[in-house]
């Protein structure tokens, strides 16, 4: 108790004037600096850094396998486009890290209404590139699938979280009704590689919403299931998988990929010595990890696989003792979408996983693919914020895990 | 748990909802943990399987700098920078017959079609063997080294099967040029016969290969040496010709031609026969040029004091069963020059027998006679050697190039050291730098070296070797013809016609020796099979071509000093 007389407000009387909040950029800045998790901040931005030199080694190759007869792109035509873009991701990242908490939620809602609707009109508006109908035209082209990747799991958490509400809400019915509604959505344009993405984000989510196991486990055998129906009537899949179970003809890209990965050793050739990468189609975009392994070597390309693990498990192990369920799921679910994402491709370049046609996360080049990822980054930068002098009410991962086997030792005795 | 037991206690929908948020938080954490688990047993396998990647045979065909920008083996040039092996860059014709995707049928069209096309394109090729091939199914060449015209043809032949990988393949740009120096490397990359042999590590070598190895040969020599051999060899219908150009003061082999040799680029059965060396490989009697040496060997040890001194000239020397006749009457008597100018075998049989076996057996063998040839080349020839202890008869035969039997190498470097003042050198077929150049051993006297210079140059002015003489380059030399030996017995009929020589003799700077194998009488040659009609011709032709390339200008102005000789000859004041 403090020894000085509360305040008590009369009729006719004003209190002394308190000392207020009082906000301004600097402040705002500064409780940002405290709040915002820094070491995933600088796992993003170093994932970024390595996405510059990347796309740089990487540009020539596609310069040059791009450029016709009229059109000669320069060298590192790629490298300036990423640059450019990247400076926009920045901000962008920034910016919506600085968001409140409530504030990164309705972005999130408000981004996965918008487009929802956008996918929609993609049949009807958007044009083909590749024989995929996914990119639409608003004065500059997007994927809306892009944006809608990591709007979808903070709307998708919004939408469980809903639960402890009010707990006989349907919220698994209605975020498997927005997964079905975009899965079908994906598939016509097609876009098989997003749909994967977008259901294992849906599948983490509800799994931590709760689900119980024997749901789990139907849920993972229809999966399989549904894959296998894909192989079946989906050409584009099948000749993936085939090419992946039963070895394509001898130059097809998964090959060239390896041979590109291979060709430096475990030290590399050098930046813009390699040679294999100038055989390799997509290699700034879908390839760039085999590029990655032929001009810095095998060690830096397992540095990457570690420094994408490094982000989830910081990520997820903070998470361990959080007292909200939303931000539980919406930060599990980005991270689970960027994470996804960046080992699908690191699969499919190490020729675990058959070809999909997905980029590296915050490493390949990208227009409106780079921003969206900034997006999911400075949302899951918004989400975890935490005001670090708050003690929490669990105690942390290791109680956590002490309590759990406890749990299990005294259920056994 | 504690949360259940109060929710139960008190029974308010307030308080479900707070155990609901808890319980549903504590699932969650637990699953986010599993969640987190997953993607690390997926990291780990993406580790595992880039450890995998990298300590599999896979990763082997690594390209580094070195092996994107050097050439698989290194380039050899001549002396002056001039290529004589590099890397090219060639395709080959592969059948792969799982390219098209049907093992059971690998081709469109029939193999017997696709045989008489590929016939059109490469002529030399059995169309039924690639037939055979074809049909075969199994994979392998068809035909390496594939221009790029070639490979377009065969593009359009439009078989899948057909893969046309780039090779890099070694190429002799001057064809079958220097072949048996340069020697050629076969598919597995491996050197073979000549210096690609000797040089197989070195070339190989990454931390070197970037660096052209040069060798002691001169192209412009090597082809007027191969050229003038060739025409000579034509002319007088030898089974073979041999020719070396070398320096007299540093050992470097300038030319070295063996003929009929082969090209390297396209090695064939009749190629492979011709890869033996007839300058390194072969020994021969080399008859009549050894003559000059025993003289040598008499002025240094003194055994000849006298020039002017006459020796008998036409009674056969007997030793027991042996006579040691000339090939013609040369008059009673004659002198020192004149028995070298007329080649006298009896007059040389006296000097050896006044000088001893002893001595002259040991100038052969400072001279390098009882070794192999001093060369970097592999397969160098075994002298036949007379042994240790030389009957006089031996010594007599051998003053005459005869019961030695040595390479036209040998005979070269000899030379060198009769003209040079005296050291005898190793050859080499790499390019010396000037600080490298080995100090030798001296064999004979200076005195004696010139002496020699006069009574070489004695014999290209006056005696066999007149038409040797070009205008100018002050030739000297001594011509040989020596019937080879068939089965035990000298053959009247084969005959070896060498002629070694050097110029300019006034200060000589080369040592040039060129030699017929079993030339035959023609009408280019008039009817005559000796050194002095065939032989030196090719030198007399080969000076005038090869002397300005290596800086020796004709010059009527100079020449050796040979007026104290000259009265001694009737030749000369005819």
């Amino acid at each position: 108790m403090s020894a000085t007389q509360p305040y008590i407000p009369r009729i006719g009387e004003r209190g002394a004037e308190r000392e207020r909040y009082r906000s301004s950029r600097l402040v705002e800045l500064k409780i940002w600096w405290r709040e915002v998790d820094r070491v995933l901040l600088f796992l993003i931005l170093t994932l970024m850094a390595i996405g510059t030199v990347a796309v740089a080694a990487a540009s020539p190759a596609s310069a040059r396998r791009l450029s016709t007869a009229e059109v000669t792109l320069p060298d590192l035509y790629f490298y300036w486009q990423h640059l450019r873009v990247q400076l926009v991701g920045i901000v962008v990242l920034l910016g919506v890290s600085m968001l409140a908490k409530d504030n990164a939620r309705r972005l999130g809602v408000v981004v996965a209404g918008l487009m929802l609707g956008l996918l929609f009109l993609v049949p009807v508006i958007g044009f083909e590139v590749n024989g995929a109908r996914r990119w639409i035209d608003l004065g500059f082209s997007f994927q809306p699938s892009e944006f809608l990747k990591p709007c979808f799991a903070v709307a998708l958490a919004w939408i469980l979280s809903w639960r402890i509400r009010e707990p006989n809400l349907p919220v698994v019915a209605v975020a498997s009704a927005a997964m079905g509604l975009i899965a079908v959505l994906l598939m016509l344009q097609p876009n098989f590689g997003a749909t994967i993405l977008f259901a294992g984000v849906w599948f983490v989510l509800i799994m931590l919403a709760g689900v119980s196991l024997p749901r789990i486990g139907a849920l993972i055998a229809a999966g399989v299931t549904l894959m296998t129906a894909t192989y079946f009537l989906y050409d584009n899949a099948r000749y993936r998988i085939d090419a992946f179970l039963f070895g394509g003809t001898a130059y097809d890209q998964v090959d060239l990929a390896e041979k590109t990965l291979l060709a430096g050793g475990w030290t590399g050739t050098g930046m813009w010595l390699g040679t294999q990468k100038l055989r390799l189609p997509e290699a700034h975009t879908d390839y760039i990890f085999s590029v990655i392994g032929e001009e810095f070597g095998l060690v830096v390309c397992a540095l990457i696989v570690v420094l994408y693990l490094a982000l989830i498990v910081r990520v997820l192990v903070r998470m361990a003792d959080e007292e909200n369920l939303f931000t539980l799921l919406a930060a599990t679910g980005l991270a689970t979408q960027i994470g996804g994402q960046a080992f699908i491709n690191i699969m499919v370049n190490l020729q675990l996983f058959p070809s999909k046609g997905m980029t590296l996360p915050l490493i390949s080049y990208g227009g409106s693919s780079t921003i969206a990822m900034c997006l999911a980054a400075g949302l899951l930068l918004a989400i975890t914020r935490r005001n670090p002098f708050l003690s929490r009410e669990s105690a942390g991962l290791r109680a956590l895990l002490a309590q759990q086997l406890g749990k299990r030792e005294g259920d056994r005795s | 748990m504690n949360a259940l037991t109060i929710s139960t206690a008190i029974s308010s929908g307030r308080v479900q909802l707070v155990t609901l948020r808890r319980r549903s938080l504590l699932m969650a954490r637990m699953r986010v943990l599993l969640i987190a688990l997953l993607f690390a047993s997926v990291a780990l396998v993406a580790v595992m399987r880039i450890a995998f990647l990298g300590l599999s045979d896979r990763a082997t065909s690594f390209t580094s700098l070195e092996e994107a920008l050097l050439p698989p083996r290194g380039e050899i040039t001549d002396r002056n920078g001039v290529p004589l092996a590099r890397a090219f860059p060639a395709y080959a014709l592969w059948y792969n017959p799982e390219a098209l995707g049907d093992p059971d049928n690998p081709l469109v069209k029939s193999p017997r079609e696709i045989a008489a096309e590929l016939k059109t394109i490469f002529p030399e090729i059995d169309a039924d063997e690639v037939a055979e091939k074809l049909a075969s199914g199994k994979r392998g060449y068809l035909r390496r080294r594939v221009l790029p015209e070639e490979a377009n043809r065969v593009q359009e032949i439009g078989e899948l099967a057909l893969e046309l990988p780039r090779e890099t393949e070694r190429h002799y740009p001057q064809g079958s040029m220097a072949a048996h120096v340069l020697g050629y490397v076969d598919a597995d990359g491996n050197g073979h016969v000549g210096m690609e042999k000797v040089l197989d590590e070195r070339l190989s070598d990454p931390a070197r290969r970037a660096e052209p190895v040069a060798l002691s040969i001169d192209t412009r020599v090597q082809g007027a040496l191969e050229d003038e051999l060739r025409r000579g060899m034509l002319a007088t219908n030898a089974a073979g010709a041999a020719g070396v150009v070398l320096d007299v003061d540093t050992g470097e082999i300038m030319a070295l031609a063996s003929l009929p040799d082969f090209d390297p680029n396209a090695i064939d059965a009749e190629g492979a026969e011709n890869m033996y060396s007839r300058v390194t490989s072969e020994v021969y009697e080399l008859g009549s040029t050894f003559k000059p040496i025993t003289v040598a060997a008499a002025i240094d040890a003194g055994t000849v004091r006298d020039f002017g001194k006459r020796y008998q000239a036409n009674q056969p020397l007997k030793f027991g069963r042996f006579s040691i006749r000339d090939s013609h009457d040369l008059g009673a008597s004659l002198n020192v020059p004149q028995s070298l100018i007329h080649s006298s075998n009896i007059v040389t049989g006296q000097i050896a027998d006044e000088l001893g076996a002893e001595r002259l057996r040991r100038t052969m063998m400072d001279l390098g006679m009882n070794e192999k040839p001093y060369v970097e080349l592999p397969a160098t020839g075994k002298p036949i050697w007379p042994g240790e202890k030389w009957a006089r008869v031996r010594n007599v035969t051998v003053s005459y190039g005869h019961g030695i039997s040595v390479t036209p190498l040998h005979l070269a470097s000899a030379y060198a050291a009769l003209v040079n003042g005296g050291v005898w050198r190793p050859s080499t077929l790499h390019k010396l730098d000037p600080r490298d150049i080995p100090k030798g051993r001296r064999v004979f006297k200076a005195s004696t070296s010139y002496r020699m210079r006069q009574l070489l140059r004695l014999i290209a002015i006056y005696g066999t070797g007149r038409n040797a003489d070009a205008e100018g380059y002050r030739v000297g030399g001594k011509t040989g013809s020596a019937e080879k030996a068939v089965g035990g017995r000298y053959s009247r009929k084969l005959l070896v016609s060498t002629f070694a020589a050097a110029f300019p003799m006034d200060k000589p700077r080369y040592v040039v020796v060129a030699m017929l194998d079993e030339p035959k009488g023609t009408t280019a040659s008039s009817f005559q099979r000796t050194a002095a009609w065939n032989a030196a011709p090719i030198v007399g032709r080969l000076v005038p071509r090869v002397g300005p390339l290596l800086g020796v200008m004709p010059d009527d102005t100079r020449d050796v000093d040979i007026s104290d000789l000259r009265p001694l000859l009737p030749e000369a004041n005819r």
